[in-house]
């Protein structure tokens, strides 16, 4: 892939630096330059159990305006590339949406096609980059860490639209820590919700679930935990104090993008990667790598 | 020149309700040709067939056209209508306005009409160039071919040879008895399912009428209703049958002994590679498993085989072939039977995580008394005694996921299981039945549930989100009571999933050389859902069994004796009177090409050789139509379905 349009959506602007900052390292090094275009706007998706139309004009306006300038997307956010991916299946199966759909893009001059594609970083690095081309690139190995893998739940969910990855049991992930060197035991827990999407109203529930995956994941003896979603990252590393609380116990695990390990398997500088904006303890990682 | 005379059904408000139907007697009785149109409320009745008779016979009729349902239900019945009134039965036309009008255009009333009238003027110019066609007498062959020799095959075959019929029975795999022989107890009322098998099994052996066929299969079917040809694989068996006395001492010398997967204990036990796979194995003949025999694999076997060492009567033939018979047959019911869906394809139920979670089929072979372990129940990880135990109904059935379907079978078969498990292990043992809705349909199955309803089993509503393996081995499961809506955690020391039952993994193979159809769940599809349940797309064909789709012993024996009865109306006749409506060649026209050969399926085409055009087998041809779209010089004719007559048809529409 050696072009694609980068669509971030609005928590990893906003709060989520770090994620961005590896993306934009990372990836253009594997050989794909990232394009910024003007106009994306909100992905839709809070807004889907509310008014689905609206959501859907969101998405299909975001992606018409990739479509316009020939671009592939590329949504790092599970849940704007659930937003694309429903849209387009919705909008594919309802030629009368879709009709009114694009009466109110005709507006700017767009049209919604459904014709371009998009890629979460799973299916790029795993489908598109491939493990062989990444492996080229593994400078720093990361062996002898084992790593808990957390997908979230919108990047393999729900299955009757296409996804990234199996809803039951996914590997992808699994199968890009081997590539850089590191392990992934199973754990149960594994497919566990973060708490993210109760935060709001229930707050001591969702840190509640944060906390119980958190400590088993400790308990497990993993070295650190490894996440592909803003939302999930924002939970286990930025709450990770208030969630051991929440659950009476002492946390105090690494939560580390896997672009940022991918980063520095690759020989990255922390800092280029955005470690320093991570709560969590991530430089445990490095110390134990060296032992 | 035609006289043709329209009768239209109201079939009481099912037509009448929708399509103007005065208004329809009126346009039918000016269309050309038509000298009478009349209409009545149910014109299958007694009295409509006597409005169409007196017509006949008043207005001096010649082509009749009926206007009413779908010609699958009664044009039969109108046919012999008019065969009364002294008519050609194929001089009869009928225009379907119900399911391609009234019922499909209930709220449309005035177009319903509109299309009512097109249908009818479509048939009218149809039915005024009708020919009347002679149907001819064909011989019956009176033996019947059974195919698979589980509980339906087994009944249908017995009802079949009891009449006096000849049958083979044809079975792939070594001994008869199908999925019946690896059930330990059959609800409601826990008869040992061996008992009750096995008396038949051995009448199936003994029977003079009965040819049985094992370890053989089924792979070409040619001719038609009345006389199939049908081609059976004899797989080798690498033992001479006839000198095998059944000792076993071949199975106990095995090199293999004790390593090769049992299939009939659903992979729990193990085996050797000259076998049996049960001791009440009819015929009670061993059987060398290629894949595993080291002497068919390599060619040797130590020094020297042991089988053949210790076999006194000399009845191991490595160089034994497969084998090709011919069978000629009248008719053929099906009886394949099931296979259940992989466990492990659903990842939630962890099936493929640990040895504990087991299924159904697995549970039937652990607790059945000639099972691997004796029928003593425990974990396989760890050999421990249980405490707890959970069955998962529905695990796979009733899924949008997987199987769509009601399995019919899980609900009842778990009951039996917790009956047999608080029998066996008393009242201290925990058993969790998680389930969506207990159907308990059957006789006396109602009151089995309520019996094992009595509060010492917990029933959970709801299937467990997730089963999990705990670190020390032990199972753990999240499950959402809707009774009670309450989240509950489980343990449990094994659980056993209850998969649907699926279509056997090669049934489309074996569809396609019967020519019958599968429904869209994949089992073999029924002629008429609710009034020819045995019967299938091709006369003379006729299924049995959960091949038709999953059930309990008692239908399955009950559908089986069904479909017994329906090939002897086949093959206890003399002759079978053949329809006429087939394909027929313009000698004219045809220019001896021989694309009309290749392309029929029933070998019904040969060309002359010494007028060199293609000439029609009016026995074996079935009027299927491939020839006629094939045939480049348009001169292939389906009688009766002429394309000049549809042609008219279409010009009258448009």
């Amino acid at each position: 892939m050696e072009k694609i349009g980068l669509y971030l959506g609005c928590l990893i602007p906003t709060e989520q630096y770090a994620y961005e900052l590896a993306i934009r390292e990372v990836l253009p090094e594997l050989g794909t330059e990232l394009v910024d275009i003007e106009g994306p706007a909100c992905c839709g998706a809070p807004l889907r159990h509310i008014n689905l139309s609206l959501t859907m004009y969101l998405s299909a306006r975001n992606i018409a305006l990739f479509e316009k300038e020939g671009l592939d997307i590329l949504a790092p956010c599970p849940y704007c590339h659930q937003a694309i991916s429903e849209a387009k299946d919705v909008l594919d199966k309802n030629p009368t949406l879709k009709e009114k759909v694009n009466s109110y893009l005709k507006e700017e001059g767009l049209e919604y096609k459904g014709k371009v594609k998009h890629y979460h970083l799973l299916d790029l690095l795993h489908d598109e980059i491939g493990t062989e081309v990444i492996k080229e690139h593994i400078k720093e190995p990361l062996e002898g860490l084992n790593i808990a893998a957390h997908y979230g739940c919108h990047l393999i969910r729900p299955n009757d639209i296409p996804r990234p990855d199996d809803s039951e049991n996914p590997q992808k992930l699994e199968t890009l820590l081997k590539t850089i060197g590191a392990e992934s035991d199973y754990y149960n827990e594994k497919l566990d919700c973060c708490g993210a999407h109760i935060l709001l109203n229930e707050q001591e529930s969702a840190l509640t679930k944060t906390g119980q995956k958190l400590e088993a994941v400790q308990n497990h003896g993993f070295d650190g935990m490894t996440t592909m979603c803003p939302w999930g990252q924002r939970m286990f590393d930025t709450k990770q104090d208030s969630a051991g609380q929440t659950v009476g116990a002492s946390l105090n695990i690494p939560v580390i993008y896997y672009i940022q390990l991918l980063g520095l398997a690759m020989g990255k500088e922390p800092e280029a990667l955005g470690l320093h904006l991570n709560k969590s303890p991530v430089d445990k990682l490095g110390s134990k790598e060296e032992d | 020149m035609a006289r043709i005379g329209v009768f239209i059904c109201h079939c009481g408000t099912n037509i009448g309700g929708v399509v103007d139907v005065d208004d329809l007697v009126k346009f039918s009785s000016e269309l050309d040709d038509v000298v009478y149109a009349a209409d009545y409320k149910y014109m299958c009745s007694d009295p409509g067939g006597k409005v169409i008779k007196d017509a006949i016979e008043e207005h001096d009729l010649n082509r009749i056209v009926v206007t009413s349902c779908s010609p699958r239900m009664h044009e039969p019945t109108f046919q012999s209508v008019i065969e009364d009134a002294g008519l050609n039965r194929f001089c009869l036309e009928m225009a379907n306005i119900r399911e391609h009008c009234s019922w499909v255009h209930k709220d449309e009333k005035e177009e319903a009409t509109k299309k009512a009238k097109d249908l009818v003027a479509m048939a009218v110019r149809k039915a005024n160039t009708l020919e009347a066609l002679t149907s001819f007498q064909k011989d019956v062959v009176h033996d019947a071919l059974v195919i698979g020799a589980g509980i339906a095959g087994i009944q249908a075959s017995l009802d079949l040879a009891n009449t006096g019929k000849k049958v083979y029975l044809v079975e792939r795999e070594p001994s008869i008895g199908g999925r019946m022989a690896q059930l330990d107890k059959t609800f409601p009322t826990l008869d040992c399912s061996s008992c009750i098998l096995t008396p038949k099994m051995m009448d199936v052996a003994r029977h003079p009428n009965i040819e049985l066929l094992t370890y053989s299969e089924v792979t070409e079917v040619d001719g038609s209703v009345g006389d199939f040809k049908v081609k059976v694989k004899r797989k080798p068996t690498y033992v001479d049958w006839e000198k095998c006395n059944g000792c076993g001492e071949c199975g106990q010398v095995c090199r293999m002994k004790d390593k090769v997967l049992d299939k009939f204990n659903e992979g729990l036990g193990k085996r050797s590679a000259i076998y049996v796979p049960f001791q009440q194995a009819v015929p009670l003949k061993y059987t060398i498993d290629p894949s595993k025999c080291l002497m068919l694999l390599s060619g040797k076997c130590g020094d020297s085989p042991p089988c053949q060492d210790v076999c006194e009567l000399g009845a191991i033939d490595y160089q034994q072939e497969e084998k090709m018979i011919e069978l000629n047959v009248g008719s053929i019911v099906v009886a394949t039977g099931y296979d259940m869906l992989e466990a492990s394809d659903m990842y939630e139920y962890g099936y493929s995580q640990s040895p504990d979670i087991i299924t159904n089929l697995e549970f039937e072979r652990l607790i059945s008394s000639s099972g691997p372990t004796s029928g003593h129940v425990h974990r396989l990880s760890d050999g421990e005694e249980i405490k707890s135990v959970s069955f998962v109904l529905c695990a796979g059935s009733r899924d949008m996921d997987h199987k769509e379907y009601c399995c019919r079978i899980g609900c009842m078969s778990a009951l039996k299981q917790a009956y047999l498990l608080r029998d066996h292990m008393g009242e201290d043992l925990e058993i969790n039945i998680c389930y969506t809705d207990i159907r308990s349909f059957g006789k006396g199955y109602e009151e089995f549930y309520r019996r094992i309803r009595d509060g010492k089993s917990n029933f959970i509503r709801g299937r467990p989100s997730e089963i999990n393996v705990k670190e020390d081995g032990k199972l753990i499961y999240n499950i959402f009571d809707t009774s009670t809506q309450k989240l509950l955690e489980i343990n449990s020391d094994i659980i056993v999933l209850v998969p649907p039952l699926i279509p056997r993994n090669d049934s489309s193979e074996l569809s396609r050389i019967l020519r019958i159809t599968e429904g869209a769940d994949g089992f073999f599809l029924e002629s008429h859902p609710k009034l020819k349940p045995s019967d299938t797309t091709t006369d003379g064909v006729f299924i049995a069994g959960c091949c038709q789709g999953p059930k309990d012993i008692p239908d399955v024996v009950a559908q089986a004796s069904g479909a017994a009865a329906k090939a002897m109306g086949i093959i206890s006749r003399e002759e079978l009177e053949s329809d006429p409506m087939i394909a027929w060649v313009d000698p004219d026209m045809c220019v001896g090409c021989g694309v009309c050969v290749e392309v029929c399926p029933y070998s019904a085409r040969e060309l002359n050789e010494v007028t060199g055009i293609a000439e029609v087998d009016e026995i074996l041809c079935t009027g299927c139509g491939g020839c006629i779209a094939a045939c480049p010089s348009n001169a292939c004719i389906h009688k009766n379905m002429t394309k000049q007559q549809i042609l008219r048809m279409i010009d009258e529409v448009i």
